[in-house]
C-alpha cells in the first residue's frame, strides 16, 4: 500500500511537471529522430555510395568505354563527361565534383602494346614463335585520378579500387585476346573466344543469419533507435535525482524519515515508478522506429523475432538506469552537483558504450573500456536480438551484467540513504 | 510517567567540533505542553532530532513514551508526530493529496484516512482549498497543513518546531487554539519556538537551553517563581541566555 501510494505520488508529481514530462518523453523522441536522420548518410556510405565523377576521355578508345560500362553497372559512380582536363581539375578543386578520371591520349593503345610485348616475351621464353619486333621499353601506364581534398578516405579508396579493378579486367581480357591472336597466327579458320571473366569467379556476399530474418542489417535506424533509447532511459536520472533532491531540500523527505518504516517504501516506490517510465520510454521509442522512421524516408526498425527476450533486455536496462539514477540522487547533496555529474556521466557512458558511434569503429583502448559501460551491454544485447536473432544464452552474460549493475547501485543507494537518515 | 526522559545527553557534530548538546538531562511529564526554548544554535533542533531517532547521541539515553529511542526508533516514530520548521509538503500536490500520501505512509487507508483528512481540513479551515495545489497557498495555510500532516495518525506525542513561523495573526490564533484543545485532551506536546508569548499562553512546562546545556526547567510557574525579578517569559529568557546575538 505504501509503495503504491509512493508510485501514485510520483505519478502526480510528474504529470504536473511539464519540463520533466518533456525531458522524459518529448526530448528523447526528438533526439532519436534527429540522430537517425543525421547519421543516415554516414551509415549508407558503405552500401549506397553514389559519387559524381568527371571522365575526361582524351583517349577515346576501349579503356574509356570499359570504365563507362563498369561504373554504370556497379552503380556507385555517376560518370559525367568533360572534355577539358583543366576545367575538370578546377571543378574538382571547387568541390563541384568529388573526383575526375583523366584518360590521356593513347592510353588504350599503350596498354594494348604492353600486353602484346608481355605475351611475346612469354612465347619467346618457351621457345615458341613470337613477334618480338616491338621491344622498346613502354612506360607504366598511370591513370590520373584527381580528388576533392574534402572527400572521405573511404570514398577515395572505393574509387581507386574500382578503377584498378577495371584496368585489371581490361588487361586480363586483352592478354587473353593477344594470346589467342598469337596462337592463331597463320590459322585462318580458328575463331577467337570472347571470355566473360565475371563467370570465372565472383564474390557471393550473404548475411550470416539463416532464418526468415536473414538480410536484416545495420543501418541508421537499427543503430540509433536502441542506442538513443538507452541514452534516454539512463537520462531518467535527471528527473529522478532532481525530484529526490527537491524533496530533501523542501523538507518532505525529512517528514518521511520521521515516519516509521517509510524509507523502504519511498525508495522502492520511486524505483518502480521510474522503472515503469523507462519501459514506457522504450516502447515509445521502438514505436517511433517502426512507425515514424519510414515516414521520414528512413528504414523501418526491424526487431527480429524474440519479443520476450527484447522485453527482458529492456527491463534489465530500465533497472540498471533507474538504479544508477537513484544512486546519483542519494549520493549528491545538491541538485546542481547531482544533475551536472549525472548528465556528464551519462554522456560519457553513452559515448564509450557505442551510442554515438558503433564500438567497432572506436580505437582499441576505447573498445576495451566500453566493456564497462552498461549501455554497451544493453546495446550489444539489442543488436544481438534485432540483427542476429540471438538466443537467451547468447544475451545472458549481458543480462547478468545489467542486473548486477542494478543490484549494486540499488544496494549502495539504500545503504547511503539509510546512513544519512540517522546522523 | 514521563513522556520524555533524557539522561546525560551529549552530541558533538564532527563538522563544528563544538558540542551541540552537552550533558542534558530532562524529564517531561505525560500530558504536558513543554516549551523547548533557547536562542538560535542553542541545541533545540539537535535535541528534537535525538528524540525522533534521526540523530544518534554520543552519550546518554533517550526514552520516549518509555521506549529506548536508540534501540527502537521505529516504535517511537509510530507514536510521535513531528511538524518540522520547514514546510515539509509537496508543493505541486493538492492539500488532500499531500495528506492522503502522508496518511498512507503512516499506515492509514480507506474511510479512516478520508474521515481524518476531512475533519482536520475542516478544523483548520482548509476544506474549501483541499483541491488546490500547495504552492498556491499562503504561508499561514501551508503552516496549518504542515501541522495536520503531523497529526493524522493521532500520535501520543506531538513535536512542533516553530509551528507559527511566518503566519498571520488569524492563522496563529487558529493553531494555538487547536493546540490548547489537544492539551485538554491530554496529548503531550513539545513546542519549540522563539515566540515567547505563545509559549507563555499554551505551555504548562518549559525548558530553556543555551549552548547545549539546560539552564532552566520545570513548570512555567515554578521557573518564573525562581526569578521574581522577571515580569514575563521574555525577561526571564534574556536573563538566562543573555542579550548577545548568537548567529
Amino acid at each position: 500500500m505504501k509503495i503504491l501510494s509512493t508510485i501514485y505520488k510520483e505519478f502526480l508529481l510528474l504529470i504536473r511537471d511539464p519540463g520533466g514530462m518533456a525531458l522524459i518523453f518529448i526530448m528523447p523522441l526528438a533526439l532519436v529522430i534527429v540522430m537517425a536522420l543525421v547519421q543516415d548518410a554516414p551509415f549508407r556510405d558503405y552500401q549506397e555510395l553514389k559519387l559524381d565523377v568527371l571522365l575526361v576521355d582524351m583517349d577515346a578508345d576501349s579503356l574509356g568505354n570499359k570504365i563507362r560500362k563498369s561504373f554504370q553497372t556497379a552503380g556507385q559512380v555517376n560518370l559525367v563527361e568533360e572534355r577539358d582536363s583543366v576545367v575538370a581539375r578546377q571543378k574538382v578543386h571547387d568541390g563541384e565534383y568529388k573526383a575526375a578520371i583523366i584518360l590521356d591520349p593513347q592510353v588504350s593503345a599503350t596498354l594494348r602494346r604492353k600486353t602484346r610485348q608481355l605475351i611475346a616475351k612469354v612465347f619467346a621464353n618457351f621457345g615458341m614463335e613470337a613477334d618480338t619486333s616491338d621491344n622498346l621499353e613502354v612506360p607504366t601506364i598511370r591513370l590520373k585520378v584527381l580528388v576533392d581534398p574534402a572527400i572521405k578516405a573511404n570514398y577515395r579508396q572505393t574509387l581507386t579500387s574500382g578503377i584498378e579493378k577495371i584496368i585489371a579486367n581490361v588487361q586480363t581480357t586483352w592478354l587473353l585476346d593477344e594470346l589467342q591472336d598469337q596462337l592463331s597466327e597463320g590459322k585462318s579458320d580458328t575463331k577467337k573466344i570472347a571470355f566473360d571473366l565475371s563467370q570465372i569467379a565472383s564474390v557471393d556476399q550473404r548475411y550470416a543469419a539463416e532464418n526468415k530474418f536473414a538480410g536484416l542489417m545495420m543501418n541508421s535506424v537499427q543503430h540509433n533507435v536502441p542506442a538513443w533509447t538507452m541514452f534516454a532511459m539512463f537520462f531518467i536520472l535527471y528527473p529522478l535525482a532532481g525530484n529526490f533532491i527537491n524533496e530533501r531540500e523542501e523538507g518532505s523527505m525529512l517528514r518521511l524519515r520521521l515516519i516509521a518504516g517509510s524509507q523502504f517504501a519511498v525508495i522502492t516506490g520511486k524505483f518502480l515508478f521510474y522503472f515503469i517510465i523507462c519501459l514506457l520510454q522504450f516502447v515509445m521509442m521502438i514505436a517511433v522506429g517502426i512507425f515514424v522512421m519510414p515516414l521520414l524516408g528512413l528504414e523501418q526498425l526491424a526487431l527480429g523475432g524474440a519479443s520476450t527476450l527484447i522485453l527482458l533486455t529492456a527491463c534489465c536496462v530500465a533497472m540498471a538506469a533507474t538504479g544508477y539514477g537513484t544512486l546519483i540522487a542519494v549520493y549528491f547533496k545538491t541538485a546542481q552537483q547531482a544533475l551536472s555529474f549525472g548528465s556528464v556521466s551519462v554522456v560519457i557512458l553513452s559515448a564509450i558504450g557505442g551510442v554515438w558511434v558503433p564500438i567497432y569503429v572506436m580505437p582499441e583502448i576505447l573498445q576495451n573500456i566500453s566493456r564497462f559501460s552498461p549501455m554497451s551491454w544493453g546495446l550489444e544485447s539489442f543488436n544481438d536480438l534485432f540483427l542476429r536473432q540471438a538466443s537467451f544464452g547468447a544475451i545472458l552474460p549481458n543480462i547478468l551484467r545489467l542486473l548486477g549493475f542494478a543490484l549494486v547501485t540499488l544496494t549502495a543507494s539504500v545503504l547511503i540513504h539509510n546512513s544519512r537518515t540517522v546522523s | 510517567m514521563n513522556v520524555v526522559q533524557l539522561e546525560h545527553l551529549s552530541k558533538t557534530y564532527l563538522k563544528t567540533g563544538k558540542p551541540a548538546v552537552s550533558d542534558l538531562s530532562l524529564n517531561i511529564p505525560m500530558g504536558a505542553v513543554f516549551g523547548l526554548l533557547g536562542p538560535n544554535g542553542a541545541g533545540k533542533s539537535t535535541t528534537v532530532m535525538m528524540l525522533c531517532g534521526l540523530t544518534r547521541p554520543d552519550q546518554g539515553t533517550v526514552h520516549v513514551l518509555g521506549i529506548d529511542v536508540r534501540a527502537h526508533a521505529n516504535e517511537v516514530r509510530k507514536k510521535i508526530g513531528v511538524a518540522p520548521q520547514e514546510i515539509a509538503l509537496f508543493p505541486t500536490l493538492t492539500a488532500r493529496e499531500n495528506l492522503r500520501y502522508f496518511g498512507s505512509m503512516y499506515g492509514l487507508s480507506g474511510s479512516v484516512l478520508k474521515t481524518r483528512i476531512d475533519q482536520f481540513l475542516d478544523v483548520f479551515g482548509l476544506s474549501e482549498k483541499a483541491g488546490k495545489q500547495v504552492h498556491t497557498f499562503s504561508g499561514g495555510m501551508k503552516r496549518r497543513l504542515n501541522l495536520i500532516a503531523a497529526l493524522l495518525h493521532e500520535p501520543d506525542l506531538v513535536i512542533l518546531d516553530e509551528p507559527t513561523a511566518g503566519v498571520d495573526v488569524q492563522s496563529r490564533n487558529m493553531i494555538l487554539s487547536f493546540l490548547e484543545q489537544l492539551k485538554k485532551k491530554g496529548t503531550s506536546i513539545i513546542y519549540s519556538s522563539h515566540v515567547l508569548e505563545e509559549a507563555e499562553r499554551i505551555c504548562s512546562h518549559i525548558g530553556v537551553v543555551d549552548e547545549g546545556k539546560l539552564v532552566a526547567a520545570g513548570t512555567l510557574e515554578s521557573v518564573m517563581g525562581q526569578h521574581p525579578d522577571c515580569s514575563n517569559l521574555e525577561h526571564l529568557f534574556l536573563k538566562l541566555t543573555g542579550k548577545n546575538i548568537r548567529d
